[in-house]
């Protein structure tokens, strides 16, 4: 019972029409650098996040959960028509996507990518609203020294979970709470890594950062890249529904896809690609007829698809929950809440049950609207892929450009983005993510707070972290981790993971 | 094998980033009061994050100097990847330095002109027009639409 009057009072918020439009305009700014390669949704909220300042706090974050859930609708879009991902969450899409077209059933494919998304969606949303309050419940329970175990426990799962070398990922975690501590520390008055600068005093901004790593960093590193053709599927998209052979196919992989997705995502570091690739592998492999993947399966788009969309929605739930963010979107989502001045964690629900279920109810909705807009708008969609990148470049660095000038109105920000930017770029050619690197930032200030708050508690004895149980079980938990991904089985494994095709 | 051969390696070169950004903020951090445990000062944080960077820097370091020849080193013979590097950097350097003084519309004219150049594709008269549609656009969404108080025209 108390569910349900938790969705009404988040209808009520949702469904107010500065709302609906925000809901509205964040799942087509999603499915539009969905559909675009070459922006992803990290880049695009880091550039929108100083523009929520000038909004509700409900609202912005309305708009850019929007945007995350929009982006692995649209990314399908470009995957099943052009044969290139519009976004990594959508590269196993391609496989199987792409064949389809060129069979003449790019119509089929598109709808059951949608109506996949749709289910996938609409799960992810309940069990948030199901499974959120008893965790928030736990996280209210923690003290400082569990506290730090968790985050710790999470920056470990974030990088084990991820692509890439691990040692380097943890390189790059230290490197973001480094960078997270610059400014003026908040207990002892001191300033730190300032260089003398007096606009580093108060710290980097979470937006500034972003923008320069992801958003500048990937216009380098596309324009470095020799321009991919496009193969565009030229044909007319004549039918649209399914077969019923189709369905039959594909709801049993929609319903696989859903529950590992919903479970990945949950996980630090999962999420949208995680999930779609660790679908792919297990509809191929379940499948009666594995010889057909490759040749336009329609399991192979239904699994995948509703995967990555039941992934992104489903990590929220630690980001909502707990304050933590398991990925680079919930990291930037909390610097959404900071710049409101909301402190993120367990209290959000009880202190702001508004602008909480709001959110939630809102994923519902922009869910229902983007299968709704999105079928009849392919058409656009598609001749929105024929803007070549040497224009589309141009608008991103502009926005890039103002979006960091109106986060705090100074040129120095821009500087600072600018120098992100090229640090960025040289991160991808030495193949260090920079993803780790953002939970680091947003983490830092928290951890070395709780870290100082639990030596207080311990009077100065480390010991404290062992000695509390759940504190000690959540450190354990970190080092098995460590453990199983040194392990050559489980190291190929996790290679194998990402090397689809 | 030749040194620079050896450097050119992703492995050594990200080793040796970890392993300078560490140096630096040890140096940077030399002077920061340390405290105890208990009390931490300025530098306590600061101080165990630089040298464990330092010594995951060195691990990375030394693995990628042991790496078999197999890795194809990063080639610094394609100059191409200084273009975007310079020019788009140095079109939002000015665009930064430019907004206050001269306004949005001459700083997108600046970002624009000198970020096309990053681009080799790009024709001048595309460029023109990008940078109009661009500059409406802009406009319209962050002075008209949001109502943000950046300086549209050069202040004189």
């Amino acid at each position: 019972m108390e569910l349900i009057h938790n969705l009404a009072v988040g209808f009520g918020v949702a469904l107010t029409p500065a709302n609906l439009f925000f809901a509205l305009a964040g799942a087509l700014i999603g499915t539009l650098i969905g559909v675009l390669p070459g922006i992803g949704p990290i880049a695009t909220i880091a550039m929108l996040l100083p523009l929520t300042f000038h909004l509700e706090p409900t609202s912005g974050l309305i708009m850019l959960a929007g945007i995350f859930y929009g982006a692995q609708y649209g990314g399908s879009t470009t995957a099943i028509l052009v044969n290139l991902p519009g976004e990594t969450s959508s590269v196993v899409t391609c496989i199987d996507g792409h064949q389809m077209a060129r069979q003449g059933r790019a119509g089929a494919a598109l709808a059951v990518a949608a109506l996949a998304s749709f289910f996938a969606g609409c799960v992810s949303t309940m069990l948030i609203a199901t499974f959120a309050p008893p965790l928030a419940k736990v996280g209210q329970s923690f003290g400082a020294p569990e506290y730090f175990s968790l985050m710790v426990l999470g920056l470990i799962a974030a990088v084990v979970l991820a692509h890439g070398s691990v040692i380097k990922a943890i390189a790059m975690i230290i490197l973001g709470l480094l960078i997270g501590l610059i400014g003026t520390d908040g207990n002892t008055g001191g300033t730190r890594f300032t260089f003398g600068i007096v606009e580093l005093t108060d710290g980097i901004d979470v937006a500034t950062l972003a923008i320069g790593i992801f958003g500048i960093g990937e216009i380098i590193t596309n324009l470095t890249r020799p321009q991919e053709s496009r193969a565009l599927v030229t044909q007319k998209i004549t039918r649209l529904w399914p077969t019923r052979e189709d369905f039959q196919r594909a709801w049993p992989a929609t319903l696989r896809g859903t529950a590992l997705g919903s479970v990945l995502g949950v996980l630090p570091g999962g999420g949208a690609t995680l999930s779609s690739f660790a679908a792919y592998a297990l509809e191929k492999r379940s499948s009666k007829h594995p010889t057909q993947f490759g040749h336009g399966a329609v399991e192979g788009v239904a699994g995948p698809e509703s995967a990555n969309n039941a992934g992104a929605q489903t990590s929220f739930i630690p980001m909502l929950t707990l304050g933590i963010p398991g990925n680079a979107v919930m990291a930037l989502m909390i610097g959404a809440l900071t710049i409101h001045g909301i402190q993120p964690g367990p209290q959000i629900m009880t202190e702001r049950p508004g602008m909480f279920w709001g959110m939630i109810a809102s994923m519902w909705l922009g869910n229902l609207m983007l299968v709704i807009i999105n079928l009849p708008l392919i058409g656009m969609w598609v001749q929105l892929l024929k803007v070549p990148y040497r224009f589309l470049y141009l608008a991103i660095l502009l926005f890039c450009g103002i979006g960091v000038y109106t986060v705090s109105n100074s040129s120095a920000a821009v500087l600072l983005a600018a120098f992100f930017g090229v640090l960025g770029y040289v991160f991808t050619r030495l193949e260090c993510e920079p993803a780790p690197m953002i939970l680091g930032f947003v983490l830092g200030p928290l951890m070395e707070e709780n870290l100082r708050r639990a030596m207080r508690i311990s009077s100065g004895d480390p010991m404290i972290f062992l000695e509390r149980p759940i504190s000690l079980g959540l450190l354990i938990a970190a080092l098995a981790l460590c453990a199983l991904v040194a392990l050559p089985a489980i190291r190929s494994k996790r290679e194998e993971a990402f090397q689809e095709n | 094998m030749p040194f620079w051969r050896l450097l050119a390696r992703r492995d050594v070169l990200a080793g040796l980033l970890f392993v300078g950004v560490a140096a630096l903020g040890l140096w940077l951090s030399r002077d920061y009061p340390i405290g105890t445990a208990l009390r931490m000062g300025t530098g306590y944080v600061p101080r165990l994050l630089c040298w464990i960077l330092l010594g995951l820097g060195a691990i990375i370091l030394v693995q990628g100097l042991r790496e078999a020849q197999a890795e194809r080193p990063l080639s610094f013979a394609d100059m191409s990847a200084w273009r975007p590097v310079i020019f788009v950097t140095a079109s939002l350097v000015i665009f930064g330095l430019s907004i206050e003084q001269l306004g949005l519309v001459v700083s997108i004219l600046l970002l624009i002109g000198v970020g096309a150049v990053a681009a080799r594709e790009l024709r001048p008269i595309e460029t023109v027009v990008a940078a109009l549609v661009l500059i409406v656009l802009s406009w319209g969404i962050f002075i008209i639409g949001l109502g943000l108080t950046i300086p549209v025209w050069p202040e004189w």
